[in-house]
């Protein structure tokens, strides 16, 4: 596995380009030009503007800072969640992995939507967006890891048996030593799981917005724009409402393409 | 032998996963904002009416762990008890509504696992660049479930079986893609390619044995995609199953039928990981 | 080659599979001469004395046979099965002569036996009718049936609007009673499965007078379904007659394909507004309740908002700018006199630095230096509520206050402002089904559990909210309607002038109704198009 300098670098320019945008003098993503909805792209805004007249292109740029960031970094922790429960559960006791395996199934099935609520109402009301934001993706992150924990099990229990592991074993090596071995051989299971999760964490927030978590207005959430597909009323008022999920197809199949596997 | 003490134990696992359900379940609705409100409230018309429900159930629900003896006690004798919106006992109210979401599963989970599995083949035995089969799998991924469903609406074509593949195909693709190209590469593929062995025979002999391995994995997470995949699907296409009843339930805290559908949920959950392994050890004994 | 069969083989059945997906998607067939739209949600009951929710009550209005009718469009109360009516000089008897030769749907006969026994039904406590409260003491209300043909209903104290009570009372058989299957109205309940449809038939021994043979629709099917997106692609496609309240992005689309299928009535009864948590007891900081307590600090929030925006894009134009809690609508009680606050931000400015509010910077600070910092409440799934609270949010901004914008579902939202009290302002609408200001009481009495920004209160809090009593107990006792009227206007303007609500809009009564349906002559009361069902039909029928 090694990291594709030219696509790393195709994305730190898109980063780059959407902090200008979000920077540039005059730039600003809340405010509401309201003799201008639904304007068309122009000089001055060039992806036109949304229903309450704010500038698209601005709000797309700082929710791609904002939302992707937050959901790589949950993406990140979910996933690094799972790699350890599961391989913790494999190379562990059998009672731990029975255990920890229960455990998946019960948190699969929670409905813990009504945990999401509970936080609202423990927030003050006044928290401000952002903190709002962040603390919404931890708890993304915190609830997100039980479907990946059973695939990477899985996974390690068949690699518990795999040859080149008896023969690690054979000749004495500690079990901390092996599982840095074996991690490698889970990237195959946690890159998919890694990149399905970031749109999922990003449509995630948005919906926690019913719940007064998520991304509080006036920040941009990519999610709520990419909610504004679900209503035929946007969807044939502008093409521009598919801008944002062009975007996010574009830096999931970057973020697809950055790690190649050596083969 | 081994098949069958593992019958016990299966059973014992699921026994376990019910009540922890039913106790985390509980505990979660009854603490969650708005258990004792009700929107009516709000309404001179109907409050007063709207408050004598919410008496009732405040009084029936003051002290947790009764609520919790009462709750498991009723399932150990196979009542689930009277749905707080609608006052008709839970399994009159699931027992249609399963056969629909039921029927929805298997047929958008079959046709799922033919496209990602046609699709990962394809992909992975061709030189092909892989863009090509990962954007339109990246595609599906990135648009809300709620939005693909809204377009088919729109473009009068499409239901929720379709929805629910194409989501669930692209996810699985997503794993299937990296352990077949993984799989073609292995020396014994190499060696069978190099020896002229038809593309057919391999696929049979080699390939798709080795996917049975994945089939566990690939069952989770196919289930636990469409579990949650329900619930937008089945409110946006009005479809009377199982999901668009637990929106209801959890819009109105009506916590007897989410209990019901939480467990349904958790031994799908807990068979489709156990069903393959099994089949797998009894293949291999 | 084998590789290719059998490639075509899955590529087969995964084609079957989506085409038999593709014949799906379908409400269930319509029968003939039945009309069909849809519902939001099941009905909790169909028995006519228990209604306690909107979707019952719509099912009560097609099926019951009642005394009298309120007409939703004239806004007068008519004779039903009643022949006619009449109030005592004191109000407190009423009498009611009943038409001759009335039967149920079944075919029996009704008499003034069982319209006595219905009434006495809904006042008994043990069937805990909502109705029932509109009688005041329920208890002492007591019904006679001299013949079978009179009605005697004496009250021990005069009811405002009596007559109204009566078209909420549904007639059944008596002691017979059977959750709207035999009625005396236009049609009878058939067939009910839960979460997909309530389906009504024409009850065929509904009486009229001119003896037409009425209702003109063999039945009604009303589908449950919550969601607009679907109702809308169903009623393009003629699968559904009307939609009564859709939302204004559906009702352009729907403009722009086809222009004669949409009506904006102008404005409803009902409105939006805003209000300040004043209670008290509420868990929140003491200072802020000090403002929110002020009268210029709600003045100058009244001030700074911009009421035509809110209307012009939130609702795309299909709201009008409100300043009244009575919509211009009521035309009876709408006070075109009334003087409140329009918006002027520099007044608004000049408002809160009498109030003892400054400007440091760009932000508000109050004379103790705390910053003004709170949030708005709202319901979500309600897109129109949410973008009026994003404008709010920037028009306060110009002030210097820090506004948050937090959305809530329905039952904990509920919670903070009913049980809890934690909320600092909120935004939120009211539906008024009466044009009557006597049905508001519950809102304006201080009292009152429903007095939003300050429930329950033992006695009232400010001089003006006494008055305010003061005048709601006026209206409901006078026997002269000007009296009444100058009362609800001295309401109006107390409103107007402390701005415990702060009024946003009046949302349009918004219809889509297809060209196949007949005899439409839409209301702005509820239910806005199928008030005059008897005369609903289809193209081509009759």
């Amino acid at each position: 596995m090694k990291i594709n300098r030219s696509i790393a670098a195709l994305l730190f320019g898109l980063a780059l380009i959407a902090s200008a945008v979000v920077l540039a003098p005059g730039a600003s993503y809340s405010r509401q030009e309201r003799d201008a909805t639904f304007a068309a792209a122009s000089r001055q805004h060039m992806a036109g503007t949304d229903e309450l007249g704010r500038d698209r292109l601005v709000r797309v740029s700082a929710a791609f800072l904002l939302s992707l960031a937050g959901a790589i970094m949950a993406s990140a922790l979910t996933t690094a969640a799972a790699a350890g429960v599961g391989t913790l559960a494999a190379f562990g006791p059998a009672s731990v992995g029975w255990l920890a395996m229960l455990v998946c199934d019960v948190f699969l099935a929670l409905p813990w939507l009504f945990l999401l609520m509970m936080v609202r109402s423990a927030l003050p009301l006044t928290t401000s967006p952002a903190n709002s934001a962040a603390i919404t993706f931890l708890v993304l992150a915190a609830l997100g890891w039980p479907a990946c924990a059973r695939a990477v099990y899985r996974g390690a229990l068949h690699l518990k048996s795999a040859e080149w592991m008896l023969h690690a074993r054979a000749s004495g090596l500690r079990s901390a030593q092996i599982v840095r071995h074996a991690i490698p051989n889970f990237f195959p299971l946690l890159l998919p799981q890694f990149l399905v999760c970031i749109p999922a964490f990003v449509i995630a927030e948005a919906n926690l917005g019913a719940l007064g978590l998520g991304v509080g207005e006036p920040l941009p959430s990519w999610g709520g724009m990419l909610l504004e597909l679900d209503n035929s009323a946007m969807l044939m008022q502008t093409r521009w409402v598919y801008f944002p999920v062009a975007l996010l197809i574009v830096v999931l199949l970057l973020l697809d393409a950055i790690a190649v596997e050596v083969e | 032998m081994k098949a069958a003490a593992a019958v016990p134990k299966w059973l014992g696992r699921a026994l376990a996963i019910v009540l922890l359900v039913i106790v985390g379940s509980t505990v979660l609705v009854r603490f969650a904002p708005g258990y004792l409100s009700d929107a009516r409230e709000m309404d001179s018309r109907y409050a007063d009416a709207a408050r004598a429900e919410l008496s009732h159930e405040a009084a029936r629900s003051r002290s947790l762990p009764r609520m919790l003896v009462s709750e498991m006690g009723g399932w150990l004798r196979g009542d689930a008890g009277l749905s707080r919106q609608y006052g008709v006992p839970v399994f009159e109210l699931i027992r249609p509504r399963l056969a629909v979401t039921g029927g929805l599963m298997v047929r958008s989970i079959a046709l799922a696992w033919a496209l990602a599995i046609l699709a990962a083949l394809v992909s992975s035995a061709g030189r092909n660049p892989a863009a090509i089969w990962q954007a339109p799998s990246t595609l599906l991924l990135a648009i809300p479930t709620a939005a693909m469903a809204t377009i088919c609406l729109l473009a009068n074509s499409g239901g929720p079986v379709l929805v629910m593949a194409l989501l669930l195909s692209a996810r699985d693709f997503k794993f299937l893609h990296r352990a077949l190209r993984k799989a073609w590469l292995e020396p014994h593929v190499l060696q069978a390619r190099a020896q002229g062995m038809k593309t057919w025979r391999i696929l049979r002999f080699h390939l798709l044995p080795s996917l049975t391995a994945q089939l566990a994995a690939l069952a989770t997470l196919s289930i636990v995609t469409a579990l949650s995949a329900l619930v937008p699907v089945e409110v946006i296409f009005n479809v009377p199953g199982l999901g668009q009843l637990a929106w209801n339930a959890a819009m109105n805290r009506d916590l007897p039928v989410l209990l019901a559908i939480t467990i349904i949920m958790a031994l799908a959950v807990t068979c489709s990981g156990i069903a393959p392994q099994r089949a797998d050890e009894w293949r291999n004994a | 080659m084998r590789l290719f069969r059998w490639l075509l083989i899955c590529v087969s059945l995964i084609l079957a599979v989506i085409l038999a997906d593709l014949c799906r998607a379908q409400a269930a067939p319509r029968k003939p001469g039945e009309l069909v739209w849809t519902i939001g949600y099941d009905p909790k009951t169909f028995d006519p004395a228990k209604v306690d929710d909107q979707e019952s009550e719509l099912v009560r209005y097609l099926t019951a046979g009642v005394l009298l009718r309120f007409n939703r469009l004239s806004q007068k109360v008519e004779p039903r099965l009643a022949e006619s009516w009449g109030l005592s000089s004191d109000g407190r008897t009423v009498t009611f002569k009943l038409r001759p030769g009335l039967e149920f749907s079944d075919g029996s006969n009704l008499t003034a036996n069982d319209v006595a026994w219905s009434i006495r039904r809904v006042l008994l406590k043990d069937t805990g009718a909502p109705v029932a409260e509109e009688f005041v003491s329920p208890g002492e209300v007591t019904v006679d049936s001299p013949d079978a043909g009179t009605v005697i209903v004496h009250l021990p104290k005069r009811v405002i609007g009596i007559g109204k009570v009566f078209d909420e009372i549904a007639i059944e058989p008596a002691d017979r009673p059977s959750e709207g299957r035999v009625t005396a109205g236009p049609f009878v309940v058939a067939e009910y499965r839960r979460s997909q449809f309530v389906r009504l038939r024409a009850n065929p021994h509904y009486a009229v007078a001119d003896g037409a043979a009425l209702p003109y629709a063999s039945g009604i099917r009303l589908d449950v379904l919550e969601n607009p997106e679907q109702e809308v692609r169903l009623f393009e496609r003629g699968q559904y007659d009307f939609i009564a309240g859709i939302p204004p992005d559906y009702f352009e689309l729907l403009k722009q394909k086809d222009p004669a299928s949409v009506r904006d009535l102008g404005p409803s009864l009902n409105t939006e507004q805003m209000w300040f948590n004043q209670a008290p007891s509420a868990p929140i900081p003491a200072w802020e309740k000090s403002w929110f307590q002020s009268r210029g600090f709600r003045l100058a929030v009244s001030q700074a908002i911009h009421r035509a925006d809110l209307a012009r894009i939130a609702y795309l134009g299909h709201a009008t700018p409100a300043y009244d809690f009575i919509s211009p609508a009521n035309e009876e009680w709408y006070d075109h006199q009334i003087s409140a606050p329009h918006t002027d931000v520099a007044a608004a400015k000049a408002t809160l630095a009498r109030a003892g509010f400054r400007v440091n910077g760009v932000a508000l600070q109050d004379s103790a230096g705390h910053l003004v910092k709170f949030s708005i409440l709202t319901n979500s799934g309600n897109a129109a509520r949410m973008k009026m609270a994003t404008l709010i949010q920037q028009d306060l901004g110009a002030l210097g206050m820090q506004v948050n914008v937090v959305a809530l579902d329905f039952p904990a939202l509920i919670e903070r402002l009913m049980h809890t009290q934690d909320y600092e302002a909120c935004l939120l609408g009211l539906e008024n089904v009466d044009p009557d200001p006597n049905a508001m009481m519950n809102i304006w009495l201080s009292s009152s559990p429903n007095h939003q920004w300050d429930p329950s209160e033992k006695a009232p809090a400010t001089s003006w909210e006494a008055e305010i009593d003061r005048a709601m107990d006026r209206q409901a006792t006078t026997m002269s309607h000007a009296e009444r009227k100058e009362a609800v206007d001295r309401v109006q303007q107390i409103v107007a002038d402390e701005q415990p609500f702060i009024y946003l809009v009046y949302p349009n009564v918004l219809l889509a109704v297809s060209p196949h349906l007949k005899g439409v002559e839409p209301a702005v009361l509820e239910p806005t198009i199928a008030w005059n069902v008897e005369d609903l039909r289809l193209d081509g029928q009759r």
